[in-house]
């Protein structure tokens, strides 16, 4: 065993025993220094020389592998574009009057039912309109107005009374 | 002599297509992103498989990676949803003692081109000691160790990539600390202890 090894291992026991003594004395700063220290020393877990190699062709070949998948993607979607311009351009004069067949078919069918519905319900509304009228007529006279009126006054006038009289027993069952 | 190119215009030239700046930028992070995993799953391949997804899913997502923002800080944050997921998916267990005993052996018998074979050994009975106590505190806790301790990142960065609150990263570091001190202390490390036996931690 050489003076360096021997060296070196008690430099390892000092850091651990300055790290603890820190730790024990409460030393905050130093202890964190000190334990940086005690790691320093502590041997690292080394990986496999061809760690580094591996890895970089790993990624590659994801990267190239990914890169086929994204040029074959590419591929695909302007194929398939081209395909369907290609279809719709050829088909177009069927598709156009399909199209103006389907328009015509559901103007002609949905449109009278529409009016027919506006009219019905507009005549419910008018019809409701005039019972509304007539029976307000009949109800509102002055006299009959003055009626509803005076009974309302009564009503609050009771109500208030009420009101007052319960006030006054809840005092007194206080009081008592 | 060449200077060295920052993470982020490393970052611009693998987006871009440079198979060589992200070749690089795997080589950088390729220690730092293994460390990382293997505290949470405590397997080497594992910890390396879980590292060449998260380089992945880095790749994938460089188009959403701001130059103006720390590229660790991004990095590790894709590493831990990475974990995250892994864990969540397959509910690891939180490994034994002396699983992680096992493991402070695994531990002790890297960076061999460095290391004479005594030195190896008294770094990893240290090593091993540190990782079994580091594997007992809660998650979220050791969580902030390593990405303080190992990965000597500050602990603003560290609330960026967990998404917490600066206090909060603050007080988990200082009651991590404070559990991994008792835990050592218990298994006779200490100030005033003599050196445990290999037995009792290894």
């Amino acid at each position: 065993m050489n003076s360096d090894t021997i060296r070196d291992r008690k430099m390892d026991r000092k850091q651990l025993d300055a790290w603890l003594m820190a730790e024990q004395g409460g030393e905050d700063d130093a202890a964190d220094t000190a334990l940086a220290h005690l790691f320093a020393a502590v041997p690292k877990v080394q990986p496999r020389s061809a760690f580094v190699e591996q890895t970089v062709s790993t990624v590659w070949r994801w990267r190239a592998r990914r890169r086929r998948l994204l040029a074959g993607a590419w591929t695909a979607v302007a194929a398939l574009i081209i395909a369907s311009a290609a279809i719709a351009y050829s088909a177009s004069p069927l598709l156009g009057g399909l199209a103006v067949k389907a328009i015509a078919f559901l103007t002609g069918h949905i449109v009278p039912w529409l009016i027919a519905y506006a009219s019905v319900a507009l005549h419910g509304w008018l019809t409701l309109g005039h019972v509304g009228a007539v029976v307000a007529s009949a109800l509102i006279t002055p006299g009959r107005v003055a009626a509803v009126v005076g009974v309302e006054f009564l009503g609050i006038l009771a109500f208030y009374a009420l009101h007052r009289i319960a006030s006054a027993e809840r005092l007194g069952d206080a009081q008592v | 002599m060449a200077v060295q190119r920052s993470d982020a215009e490393l970052a611009r030239d693998a987006r871009s297509g440079s198979e060589a700046a992200y070749r690089e930028l795997v080589a950088r992070y390729a220690a730092p992103a293994v460390n990382f995993t293997y505290r949470f799953v405590h397997d080497r391949a594992l910890a390396e498989d879980l590292a060449q997804e998260g380089f992945l899913r880095v790749y994938q997502r460089l188009n959403t990676y701001d130059p103006d923002r720390k590229f660790s800080s991004w990095f590790f944050q894709v590493l831990r949803n990475v974990t995250i997921d892994y864990l969540r998916i397959n509910r690891l267990p939180t490994a034994s003692l002396d699983a992680l005993q096992e493991e402070g052996h695994q531990a002790a018998a890297v960076d061999r081109e460095s290391a004479s074979p005594e030195e190896l050994a008294g770094r990893g009975e240290l090593a091993s000691a540190v990782g079994a106590a580091l594997s007992r505190i809660r998650p979220d806790y050791r969580e902030v160790v390593v990405l303080r301790y190992q990965e000597g990142l500050t602990q603003p960065e560290i609330a960026e990539i967990l998404g917490l609150p600066a206090g909060t990263v603050k007080t988990y570091l200082h009651r991590a600390r404070k559990e991994l001190a008792e835990i050592l202390a218990a298994q006779g490390w200490g100030p005033t202890a003599a050196e445990p036996t290999a037995g009792k931690t290894v």
